[in-house]
């Protein structure tokens, strides 16, 4: 039996954090993933992440795993792919299959970073061929590189629905609605924002009827649902769609944890592991780390890797008391600054009708996915000057603030804590140097001049779709909520190196739309 | 239906094309692809019937959990397709029940 000081299970964020940081304190680590790949959902995000420059904000998934990655191999980490994990016993046994063989492994200590589980939502028809989790189609566009199908349903508007819904834009699918049987959305309004400007409707208070097709789906069926979540007869609708997307949420992967005998507790439709702030469960030198102790984000998944990484090496006797506890407050207040953003998990489930600044939350945002025109200049990002000047639609706590670090002029000011929504500093003077819009991993930053002094204004739009317009192509400008509102003339597209490969379209329209237009689309109106 | 470019991977990188058969009906797919993803390139959508009741299924998770896209691949019954590499020659061909296949 091969022994290792660290057994890390799961190459995701959290596990590959936990070794690393274990490794940095001179234990020997073993990471063993089930995958080909290593990353773990990582692999799969080809949106920017949201987050600080320290939580890797701004860059796209896959390239935060392949920094992790990178991160661990330097440090001399043993990282075995298509190694499924099957057991954890007493005295921390790892049973892992390798090939045909099971092979047994003996941790000093071990971290369970397994990741969660997509959950299934039954109705009739559910089974037919085409329809599939988000997940599966974000293997099967990211990875594959083959279209899950052509004409798509979402269900959930969770962050997953959301993020999934525009990658399936991204890769020449079309989405005919996103649907959910809760009232509002529950994602992030700015992930719905930038799938609504497109056209794409939001149901909510609404479920699935059913799949329709013999042997495979050629239709769905949704219907509203009262307070009680029964069917409204006579409010069915339907599409024609060859594939239905499932995206109802997430519970941890908890099996190895039940095996080693962790105590548990309810968590949702699941259950997650009892963990302190080391991550440890109740079973000596077994940690929990990322989404199986609890579904969150990437950059609490990172931080809560390092904390278990660390808490094991101080346990085994790698790292002295005092550096320890040095590091351990470093990690800890960061992952404190993350945790007041709207999904944490103490502020998940609570209303969200104002902001930590005492706003009020956009009803109509929560209800359909934009925000109503009338809204937007109640939001300190939000505001009307002559000249060129950032317009930062971010109107929720998020944990994130790459838009302030992006600006070389200090027109963006995130202030106080990182949930703080962005304001713009109207004394500033905005260069139009358009950073600030690739930066945003909400794509919610727009540049505006409302007036060109012909009547005429410009606004520049985050644009990640293809074909790319071309300078002078004559198409119409989208409102927030995807309805046409005029006709607009691209009078430039930038993509730069920096802007990682979010391209700046700017076109112009009659000066009254300077503030409504927020999309374009390749379509003369009629 | 193969996505060719994207905003944000950028064009695929040239892979080698393999052949391959569908209850016998030859196929192109490409190196390095599970099975199954070469078979959504070519429009196909089941994989299996059920045993009782004879539903189809299709591609479910994608990550080799659910079964749901199980095949009998070179004549052995129950493989993942999801998870499993295409290779030259292979012979691909829908599973019926516990692993009868058609032909
Ligand atoms: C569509 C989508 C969009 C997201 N967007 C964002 C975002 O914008 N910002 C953000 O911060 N977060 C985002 N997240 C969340 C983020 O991806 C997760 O919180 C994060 O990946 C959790 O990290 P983890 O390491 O705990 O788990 P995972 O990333 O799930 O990794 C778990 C790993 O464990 C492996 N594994 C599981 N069981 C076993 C076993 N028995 N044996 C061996 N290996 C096993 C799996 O193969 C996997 O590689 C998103 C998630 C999704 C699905
Ligand atoms: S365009 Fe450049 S200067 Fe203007 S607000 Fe954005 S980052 Fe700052
Ligand atoms: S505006 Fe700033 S804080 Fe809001 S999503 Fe964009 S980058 Fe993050
Ligand atoms: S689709 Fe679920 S195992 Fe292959």
């Amino acid at each position: 039996m091969k022994r290792y000081d660290l057994i890390v299970v799961g190459a995701g964020p959290a596990g590959l954090s936990a070794a690393s940081e274990a490794a940095s304190l001179g234990l020997g680590v073993a990471v063993f993933d089930e995958n080909a790949k290593p990353g773990g959902q990582l692999f799969k995000q080809i949106h920017k992440f949201f987050g600080s420059k320290e939580h890797k904000a701004k860059m796209r998934g896959t390239a935060i795993g392949a920094e992790l990655l990178d991160e661990a191999q330097r440090l001399g980490v043993e990282v075995f792919l298509n190694s499924p994990v099957v057991g954890l016993y007493d005295n921390r046994e790892v049973l892992v299959r390798q090939g045909d063989a099971v092979q047994h492994y003996k941790g000093d200590g071990v971290i369970v970073a397994t990741g969660a589980n997509e959950n299934i939502l039954a109705f009739e028809g559910w089974t037919l061929p085409g329809v599939m989790g988000a997940g599966a189609a974000q293997t099967m566009m990211n990875i594959n590189r083959v279209m899950p199908g052509k004409n798509i349903l979402m269900l959930g508007s969770g962050n997953v629905g959301l993020v999934v819904g525009f990658q399936l834009l991204q890769a020449g699918s079309k989405l005919a609605a996103v649907v959910d049987a809760a009232p509002y959305i529950g994602g992030y309004g700015v992930h719905a924002a930038k799938i609504a400007r497109t056209g794409v409707p939001f149901f909510l208070s609404h479920t699935i009827v059913k799949a329709e097709g013999i042997d495979r789906v050629t239709g769905a069926v949704i219907a509203q649902v009262d307070e009680k979540w029964n069917v409204i007869p006579g409010t069915e609708k339907s599409f024609e769609v060859d594939t239905i997307c499932v995206a109802v949420g997430l519970s941890s992967s908890v099996e190895l944890l039940k095996m080693a005998g962790c105590e548990m507790k309810k968590d949702g439709l699941g259950v997650i592991p009892i963990i302190d702030d080391d991550g440890e469960t109740s079973v000596w030198g077994v940690f929990a780390a990322g989404d199986v102790s609890g579904i969150e984000e990437a950059s609490a998944a990172m931080i809560e890797g390092r904390l278990s990484g660390l808490a094991a090496a101080g346990k085994l006797g790698f790292v002295g008391p005092e550096a320890l506890k040095n590091r351990k407050e470093e990690l800890l207040s960061a992952l404190e600054g993350l945790r007041d953003g709207m999904f944490a998990p103490k502020n998940r489930g609570k209303s969200q009708d104002s902001t930590s600044e005492g706003l009020p939350v956009s009803k109509c945002l929560l209800a359909n996915g934009f925000l109503d025109d009338s809204e937007t200049f109640s939001y300190p990002g939000v505001k009307s000057v002559p000249g060129l000047h950032p317009v930062i639609e971010c109107t929720q706590n998020i944990p994130c603030n790459p838009c302030q670090d992006a600006c070389p002029k200090g027109c963006i000011k995130v202030e106080g804590k990182i949930i703080a929504l962005p304001v713009f500093d109207e004394k500033s003077k905005c260069s139009g140097c358009g950073l600030c819009v690739a930066s945003c991993s909400g794509q919610a930053i727009f540049l505006v001049n409302e007036d060109l002094g012909d009547g005429k204004a410009a606004v520049t739009i985050p644009y990640e779709l293809l074909p790319l317009p071309a300078k002078g192509a004559v198409g119409t400008a989208l409102g927030r909520s995807g309805a046409p509102l005029c006709p607009a003339v691209v009078t430039e597209v930038k993509l730069i190196g920096a802007f990682d490969h979010t391209a700046l379209m700017t076109f112009t329209v009659p000066s009254k739309f300077a503030m409504t237009a927020r999309f374009w689309k390749n379509e003369v109106p009629a | 239906m193969r996505i060719k470019s994207h905003p944000i991977l950028g064009e695929v990188k040239p892979a080698k094309s393999l052949t391959f058969t569908f209850d016998g009906q030859q196929m192109l797919g490409l190196e390095g692809e599970p099975i199954a993803a070469a078979l959504r390139a070519a429009g196909v959508m089941i994989h299996r019937y059920t045993k009782k009741r004879k539903d189809p299924r299709g591609l479910f998770c994608a990550i080799g959990r659910c079964t749901d896209c199980v095949m009998i691949v070179n004549g052995r019954p129950n493989v993942r397709t999801c998870v499993t590499p295409l290779e030259e020659g292979m012979i691909v061909k829908t599973q019926y029940g516990a692993g009868e296949a058609s032909k």
